[in-house]
């Protein structure tokens, strides 16, 4: 867990465990009728995926605020991905085709001011796609794992630190 | 005197004369005898204190928006650029329509200091100009003029473009090191009128009150993307910043992106939605 | 001051056996807000919401997380815990760590743990922020739409109208009775299918609170529970049916023939027609596609015109035809809606190598269907398309178009196994000869009474089970021969057959996906409208007050679809019982002093829920009609000034979830 902070998990018998490997740290917005449904769908069909993730239930993908993804880049984060119900589908109708037009443009601002394309990402996930989310959350997380850490800390990490500091 | 200014004071005494406007937002000389400031003319003689010239820099609708113009029925001097901001203020109930736009015929205003020091070099947003003829305007001041060639308005961005994600952040954040927060790109921009401005609002504190580098980005993040599809491209914000961050380059970035993408340029129709209020089913986009 | 109680259930093993819930207790008491944090068992039993009850009056409690399953889930269990316990039910957030964490994430247990603290650190941010709600009121109209009158559709309408509230049925076909009509026997009992299929429907077109649209199709839904409003378009019938007496001399005399739909194509029909004789309602419309008065009209000037034919209006004793007739659009104020489409066979033509379509012998199992029935095309006498004999040796070939993945459809279609097994015995029944062979992949057989069936067709009947895939069908001297395996004996096995039957699967209706985009409700891959939970609410859309009922949401056979009727029925007069529903609190408003006034919202909105209004200072600005506004937050974003916010995900409990999980 690169990101964890005080909370780094502690087995029962308190030793710290070495996952020494550095670990993107990556926001989710999933919209609460397609994807977020999806989610529980792999959860349900016990598949596995990386677990750097965090999840943000939001009703709608046309809920999230350009800010939200902007405020958690400017907070370190690595990636973001949102995802929503396939064009059509959308519980609220529009929702998903607003939300469309906003990422490409905040992708394009994003990408211009240094973040790379890659690590901002749409995906369109139905409630019955659990194998879908599993595979997207993956191939994300290598992806922006592939690209590494944002910016690089201001004062490197010894190497003693590099799994568990956020600096 | 340039039969632009005449033309001006006659119609401007003409709108106050006839009572259909109460008063007119204009240009006059400013104490330096030199550069033009804002000035509002209420009666026929003040008319004639109206001027037009290459120093005509500010984009007068920004008084419009304000909360005490509301119910008078204002006459506005526009240059093209100005013109675009009118429409999209009114696509977005910013005044009524009774709002008399006097359009003028722009020559190019000229980067001048204070000083008077920079000559008469034209502005950026000048140089790559296409539209020296007021839209939609309700009086039309001037000589109607074929467009010439321009140069690409875009080309400013391709340096950066060409640069790594790494090279850009780096460039950026020394930008926006140097970033005082003191507004004055939003305080100048004809599109920015929200009494509560997110960067300075505390519930929910979006922007931090710190001065750093990583609340500075996201300010002009978001302000940038406040104007995405309403930046008319006056680049004011970039003239007025104190500390010469090249603001320009993120409007005209996603600029150039929504026109790329949606055929889209803010105020030049008023029959269009801004491209993020509105949608084809049927586009796909470059998800991937 | 937010005093937040954190309870991380246990669910048995099913968290605790990955995630470190002790772990997850400690840190969330470090949490800003976080007064008590205890361990539960499993939080949804009646033990665990008491402790957290207690727990609540105990610490004083003001806010809740309940870290556990999804709130998909267990959201509104858990909002009545708090509301017992004297708690806004708004006050309590969930935190995902079994579908999100626990259930995915067992092959990393430190990240696991180290996932849930997070999901606890952001419902501990968010429900911080919660405010109290309470939610609206909102009459509700006492009326109900069914769509589609198939066996489903008549079940639930009949139950909803015997419950005494209104319903409009409409059907897409000229006539009511759905699939089930076409059938002649049905499984295991050998009932005949119309005995008891048509007085249903006799009953649906007298039911006083029964308003029956044949062709008839929904345009449009727009509303919300209680109170949608639906568009329905009512194809021309060219038929006045208030005048139309039904005595068939049109049908009987229109000289112009076409394959008729209800024998699977292998009978003719005419143009005016019914679609059977025992339709509901038993009047005639005009397949105005195929008329010759429609050829005649749209024959341009040049070419020699066909004759204006005219018969049925010239015969008709009620002066009922009505060439000129045009499509009508009405729209109709609904409360519940209950989706009964139903399915389509599969085309079997996505397998060429059975040769279905290229030779005339082999059929689909609704059209020997058809020819197995007294009132079909032959008059109950199966015989050979091509040349009219019987056939001596019948093989079927099942799942076509089922737990195949080449052609899309890889799920069973659980019926095809049985309707095999009947249609084995009524081969034998009508002809004693018969000899049937039955490619199979598995015998499914999962059903009152059905095992003990398909033992009857194998020893009573003596039907050839063979277990193996067909491979080819080809003609060779008159004869149809299957070549396939049996892969019990690892065998090839060939079979000279007179006639192949091909066991098409189940599939949704055409049109289906277009009507669940209509009615806003999810579909999975295949057409199938998704249940809003697949075991505890099978009967329900994801959209309240939409309700499903039969194979519009998968394959099913007769009983459990008539279950389904009546089931969605009784959910639809639970909810017309009532004189008003609460509405959900959790919608957009507007703060008028940061608005605008800017009206973009207003543009983006798809329910045209906001409007605007003068304030006092002269200033416009938006505002929200929170009996229409469904709460999806599109307007909040499209707000620059922040003056437009959303209940329950306002922006600042999403911006503090950001911010708690990133540094």
């Amino acid at each position: 867990m690169a990101q964890s902070t005080a909370d780094t998990p502690r087995t029962r018998a308190g030793q710290v465990e070495p996952t020494a490997i550095w670990q993107p740290r990556l926001v989710g917005f999933l919209c609460n009728w397609c994807s977020f449904a999806g989610a529980d769908m792999a959860g349900t069909s016990r598949l596995t995926y990386p677990a750097a993730i965090r999840i943000i239930r939001v009703p709608c993908t046309g809920r999230v605020d350009p800010l939200f993804v902007a405020k958690a880049f400017q907070r370190g984060a690595d990636g973001v991905l949102v995802a929503g119900c396939h064009p059509g589908d959308c519980h609220y109708a529009e929702g998903n085709y607003y939300m469309r037009r906003r990422y490409v443009l905040l992708r394009d601002l994003l990408e211009f001011l240094g973040i790379e394309r890659e690590r901002f990402h749409l995906e369109w996930v139905s409630a019955s796609e659990g194998k879908k989310f599993a595979r997207v959350v993956s191939e994300f997380t290598s992806q922006v794992a592939a690209l590494g850490p944002r910016e690089p800390p201001r004062q490197g990490p010894t190497e003693l630190e590099a799994g568990t500091s956020n600096e | 005197m340039s039969d632009l200014v005449t033309g001006i004071r006659a119609q401007v005494r003409d709108l106050l004369a006839r009572r259909r406007v109460e008063y007119v937002v204009g240009y006059e000389t400013g104490s330096d005898g030199v550069n033009a400031r804002p000035f509002f003319a209420y009666t026929t003689e003040e008319a004639d204190r109206l001027v037009f010239d290459n120093t005509c820099t500010h984009n007068l609708t920004k008084y419009l928006v304000e909360p005490e113009r509301r119910g008078s029925t204002i006459g506005v001097v526009v240059k093209p650029c100005d013109a675009r901001s009118l429409t999209v203020l009114l696509a977005e109930h910013k005044f009524p329509r009774d709002v008399v736009a006097i359009g003028v015929v722009c020559p190019g205003i000229v980067q001048r200091t204070r000083e008077g020091g920079d000559g008469e070099a034209p502005q950026a947003r000048c140089q790559v100009c296409d539209q020296h003829t007021p839209p939609a305007c309700d009086i039309l001041v001037g000589e109607a003029t074929a467009e010439g060639p321009v140069l690409d308005q875009f080309a400013r961005l391709a340096p950066l473009e060409a640069q790594s994600a790494a090279e850009r952040s780096a460039f950026w954040s020394q930008q926006f090191e140097r970033c005082l927060r003191c507004y004055a790109c939003r305080q100048t921009c004809p599109q920015c009128y929200c009494d509560e401005c997110f960067a300075e609002a505390l519930d929910p504190e979006w922007v931090g009150v710190r001065i750093g580098r990583a609340e500075n980005w996201l300010f002009h993040a978001i302000r940038c993307f406040h104007l995405a599809g309403r930046c008319i491209g006056c680049d004011e914000c970039e003239r007025v910043c104190p500390v010469k961050i090249p603001l320009g380059l993120l409007n005209r970035k996603l600029r150039k992106e929504v026109l790329d993408r949606f055929e889209y340029r803010a105020g030049t129709r008023s029959d269009e939605r801004p491209p993020l209020e509105t949608f084809r089913k049927e586009e796909k986009l470059d998800l991937a | 001051m937010a005093r937040v109680g954190v309870f991380i259930c246990h669910c048995g093993s099913n968290i605790a056996g990955v995630v470190d819930c002790a772990a997850v207790a400690s840190a969330a008491r470090r949490m800003p807000g976080v007064v008590h944090a205890e361990e539960n068992n499993y939080a949804c039993s009646e033990v665990g919401q008491a402790a957290i009850r207690t727990a609540i009056k105990e610490h004083r409690l003001n806010r809740v997380v309940v870290a556990s399953c999804s709130p998909r889930m267990h959201e509104p269990t858990f909002r009545r815990t708090v509301a017992m316990a004297g708690l806004n039910r708004y006050l309590m957030e969930m935190a995902n760590i079994r579908e999100h964490v626990s259930w995915v994430h067992g092959d990393d247990k430190p990240a696991a743990t180290g996932k849930a603290i997070d999901s606890v650190r952001m419902a501990v941010a968010k429900v911080i922020r919660d405010e109290r709600l309470t939610p609206g009121k909102v009459g509700i109209t006492k009326r109900a739409l069914v769509i589609g009158g198939g066996i489903a559709g008549i079940q639930a309408a009949l139950d909803i109208a015997n419950a005494g509230h209104e319903v409009i049925l409409v059907e897409r076909e000229p006539t009511i009775g759905g699939r089930m009509a076409q059938l002649d026997k049905t499984f295991p009992t050998l009932d005949c299918s119309a005995c008891i299929l048509t007085p249903r429907m006799v009953e649906v077109g007298q039911h006083p609170k029964i308003r029956l649209a044949t062709t008839a199709q929904v345009e449009k839904v727009s509303g919300f529970v209680g109170n949608f409003e639906v568009t329905i378009r009512h194809r021309a019938k060219r038929v006045d049916h208030s005048v139309c007496t039904g005595c068939g001399t049109c049908w009987q005399k229109c000289p112009e023939k076409v394959p008729s739909e209800f024998d699977s194509g292998l009978g003719k029909r005419t143009c005016i027609y019914i679609p059977f004789p025992q339709a509901v309602p038993n009047k005639p419309v005009i397949d105005w596609a195929n008329c010759r008065y429609q050829r005649y009209l749209a024959a341009s000037g040049a070419e020699k015109k066909p004759p204006q034919c005219r018969i049925c209006e010239k015969l008709c004793p009620a002066g009922a035809i009505r060439f000129q007739d045009e499509d009508s659009v009405v729209t109709e104020q609904v409360g519940a809606i209950v989706v009964s489409t139903g399915f389509q066979a599969f085309d079997h033509s996505a397998y060429p190598e059975y040769g279905g379509g290229r030779y005339k012998d082999v059929i689909s199992c609704l059209q020997l269907e058809r020819l197995l029935c007294a009132s079909g095309p032959t008059g109950g006498e199966v015989v050979r398309p091509s040349d009219g004999k019987h056939p001596k040796t019948v093989v079927f070939v099942s799942c076509v178009g089922s737990r195949d993945d080449r052609v899309g459809r890889p799920y069973c279609s659980k019926v095809c196994c049985m309707y095999m097994a009947k249609q084995t015995i009524l081969l034998k029944e009508h002809d004693p000869e018969v000899q049937a062979y039955v490619f199979y992949i598995d015998i499914r057989a999962g059903g009152k009474d059905f095992e003990e069936f398909v033992r009857r067709s194998q020893e009573e009947y003596g039907a050839l089970w063979l277990r193996g895939r067909v491979a080819k069908v080809y003609e060779e001297d008159g004869k149809l021969i299957v070549r396939g395996e049996d892969s019990l004996v690892g065998r090839p096995v060939e079979v000279a057959a007179d006639l192949v039957v091909l066991a098409t699967g189940i599939e949704p209706s055409a049109g289906a996906d277009a009507l669940a985009r209509t009615l806003g409700v999810s579909y999975n891959d295949y057409g199938f409208i998704v249940e809003a939970h697949p075991k505890l609410r099978p009967l329900e859309s994801n959209t309240d007050g939409i309700f499903l009922a039969g194979t519009v949401s998968g394959p099913r056979d007769i009983p459990e679809t008539v279950a389904q009727g009546s089931g969605a029925a009784a959910k639809v007069i639970g909810l017309l019982n009532q004189d008003e529903l609460v509405t959900d609190p959790m919608v957009s408003r507007v703060d008028p002093l940061r608005c605008s006034g800017c009206l973009s919202c207003r543009e983006v909105c798809p329910f045209d829920a906001i409007g605007s209004e003068l304030l006092r200072d002269g200033r416009t600005a938006a505002k929200v009609n929170e009996s229409s506004c469904k709460g999806c937050g599109l307007c909040v974003v499209t707000c620059r000034s922040g003056a437009m916010n959303l209940r329950g995900f306002t922006d600042q409990q999403l911006l503090a979830e950001v911010v708690a999980i990133t540094r």
